[in-house]
């Protein structure tokens, strides 16, 4: 507590400091019981959000607050938080270090796993973890299982998502091959 | 995470450069004040009280008293009477806490001294407090039936705190033939876990359903006269369960008998496993009474529970919204299931009826809220602005889930809900089209996903 202190006046980033920093670290403590504490998941269906980037966080939010994108539960819950909040939540968890989740795959399915996710490489980088803008998130060590989710949300059309880029690519995936592309990113864990 | 708030911290740094007396050894030394810190009662709520006291501070000393060494959590057991999940997946112990430096001690306090600020515990331990964080969740009254008693509850298991009753639970509707009735009686509210009787009547038609039982029935008989999220379980239960209608004597799988019409039980032949109410007796094959709650012991035996008033008031721990403190005790705070919170008239609100759910998420909740405002209080800060939020799956079926959601927020130092982050799943989309399978789907995959994050979030 104290380094904290003396390296907020050290860099004199004290004064620059918007005023709602601690009510956002209040509110950001309430996405932990979903999110996992700091926001590092350790629950497979549930994505984690620390070290996601700021402009990510912040758009998927306003989607889902204004209707553009669906969700099954978060278009709910952040319709009680103000723009300003929510902008506030984006920054705290993109400040966050990237923890991702160690999760173990046979060769088989790596060698799978890369043959079936050449059109993801485009924009998200080689194994996921090098997104080409701040609008894409990271893949390389995110829960498995969530990813396997959100594949499985864009390939529905019953379920409204928003980029269509994103959209044509997941469904030209053959349904074997969501699982296996989701593992493959999964288990990339740098 | 920062430990402190940086605001607080600015607020500080601008009063102690204001004072020639304040330096910044003087700030260093006002953050590691010590100060003790007690919490009763390791559930979901006085677990994460533990972890975010320290987390916030570690400077405070935590010590954390629950006579069980294995926590086993109540929000999904339903899925373990109905055989869909082990109970193993729910038990967590209390080395985490300790890991974070928290003293867990395994006792069972006997009395709290709130003159002398002094906790006693069977194992004679006197624990002085500065601050107490007094989370015993719920006991049974066991009162309202007649023929019924405490005795009882390993032939006619309740379930409604999880591990060995679950297990007991479980093992009589495995036992079960098929025509068999299993019969679930609901006590009149508040009780935790508002959605838990109809997603378990939910689970063990499901049960029924996969076992061959098809000639065999659930029977909710409900002192209440509405219930949580009726709509999605009516729709659920017709679409998976042939639901057709309120009453008794209807076609499909599920009964639900509301207080009004005959739900409300009085009696019981326990050795025919025969309930009634003042219109109707049920016999059932497996009885499962839910007891009426009240306030842990401890929070009864320290004054701090109401004592007349209604149901919300008589029997359990009013808290100033603001820090989670007690009403009645400005160094005592009460989370979880013990303590009455929302918008409601108890808090100066004639026309609400939004109490908080007791459930282990909005428990969690209120912990973050006492964590901090203790941390706050201990290091001379303002207390910073709560929010509330809850979340809570039900699981139905297989790959059908839905949830509710709840925000409160504070306002004029009042608690306030907020309609807009709240509400249930949606029962059809917007434009009246039946809501997609998915949406069921992802919700009974997020149930598992939240699971296991509250439970690291509080314990580990």
């Amino acid at each position: 507590m104290r380094l904290h202190c003396i390296a907020l006046i050290a860099t004199g980033v004290l004064t620059t400091l918007p005023a709602s920093a601690a009510d956002v670290e209040t509110i950001a403590r309430s996405c932990n019981n979903c999110h996992g504490t700091g926001g590092v998941s350790v629950g497979h269906s549930m994505p984690s959000i620390a070290g996601l980037s700021e402009s990510y966080l912040k758009n998927i939010m306003m989607q889902w607050k204004s209707g553009e994108r669906a969700s099954a539960n978060m278009t709910r819950l952040i319709k009680g938080y103000t723009d300003e909040e929510i902008a506030g939540l984006a920054r705290h968890f993109s400040q966050q270090k990237w923890t991702p989740a160690v999760q173990q795959v046979s060769a088989d399915v790596l060698k799978k796993g890369k043959a079936v996710t050449d059109a993801c490489e485009t924009c998200h980088g080689a194994t996921g973890g090098q997104p080409d803008d701040a609008d894409t998130p990271m893949l390389a060590g995110q829960w498995a299982k969530y990813m396997e989710l959100e594949l499985m949300k864009y390939r529905d059309e019953n379920f409204k998502m928003t980029h269509k880029k994103m959209i044509k690519n997941a469904r030209k995936l053959e349904a074997g091959d969501v699982e296996i592309a989701a593992q493959y990113y999964g288990a990339q864990s740098k | 995470m920062n430990p402190i708030h940086r605001r607080d911290f600015i607020k500080l740094f601008a009063a102690a450069t204001s004072s020639a007396a304040l330096s910044l050894p003087t700030l260093a030394r006002a953050g590691s004040a010590k100060a003790r810190v007690v919490v009763i009662g390791g559930g979901y709520a006085g677990a994460t009280a533990a972890k975010y006291v320290k987390l916030l501070d570690p400077s405070i000393d935590v010590t954390l008293i629950e006579p069980n060494k294995t926590y086993t959590s109540c929000p999904l057991s339903n899925e373990v009477v109905a055989g869909h999940r082990k109970i193993e997946t729910l038990q967590v112990g209390y080395d985490g806490l300790r890991k974070r430096g928290v003293n867990v001690v395994h006792d069972l306090v006997t009395g709290v001294d709130r003159d002398k600020k002094v906790v006693a515990t069977k194992g004679g331990k006197k624990l002085q407090y500065d601050a107490l964080v007094m989370s015993p969740g719920i006991d049974f009254t066991y009162q309202g039936i007649e023929g019924y008693n405490e005795s009882m509850i390993n032939d006619i298991p309740h379930a409604w705190k999880a591990g060995e009753q679950t297990l007991l639970l479980q093992k009589q509707l495995m036992a079960m033939k098929d025509g068999g009735v299993f019969v679930i009686v609901v006590p009149k509210g508040p009780f935790r876990c508002p959605p838990g009787p109809y997603e378990r009547a939910s689970l063990v038609a499901n049960y029924f359903q996969h076992h061959g039982m098809k000639k065999s029935k659930v029977i909710i008989m409900d002192a209440n006269d509405s219930h949580s999220k009726k709509g999605l379980f009516n729709q659920a239960w017709a679409k998976l369960y042939g639901w057709e209608k309120e009453g008794l004597n209807t076609n499909g799988m599920i009964e639900w008998v509301k207080g009004a019409e005959g739900g409300n039980v009085t009696k019981l032949d326990a050795k025919s496993k025969t309930v009634s109410s003042d219109f109707v007796d049920v016999k059932a094959d497996v009885l499962n009474i839910i007891p009426t709650h009240k306030a842990g012991r401890i929070a009864a035996a320290s004054d701090l529970v109401g004592t007349g008033g209604n149901n919300f008031e008589k029997g359990w721990c009013k808290v100033e919204p603001m820090t989670m403190a007690s009403a009645l005790d400005p160094s005592i705070y009460v989370v979880g299931d013990a303590c009455v919170a929302g918008e409601m008239p108890l808090y100066g609100n004639p026309n609400a009826a939004f109490d908080m759910p007791k459930s282990a998420h909005i428990g969690m909740a209120q912990a973050k809220v006492a964590a901090g405002a203790i941390v706050a209080k201990v290091n001379g800060l303002p207390v910073p602005d709560p929010i509330y939020a809850n979340t809570c799956y039900s699981i139905v079926g297989d790959d059908y889930g839905f949830s509710v959601a709840h925000l409160y927020r504070v306002v004029n130092g009042t608690f306030k809900y907020i309609p807009e982050g709240s509400g249930v799943s949606p029962m059809t989309m917007p434009d009246k089209s039946p809501v997609p399978p998915i949406y069921r789907k992802l919700e009974a995959e997020y149930a598992d996903g939240w699971l296991r994050n509250v439970l690291a979030d509080a314990f580990a």
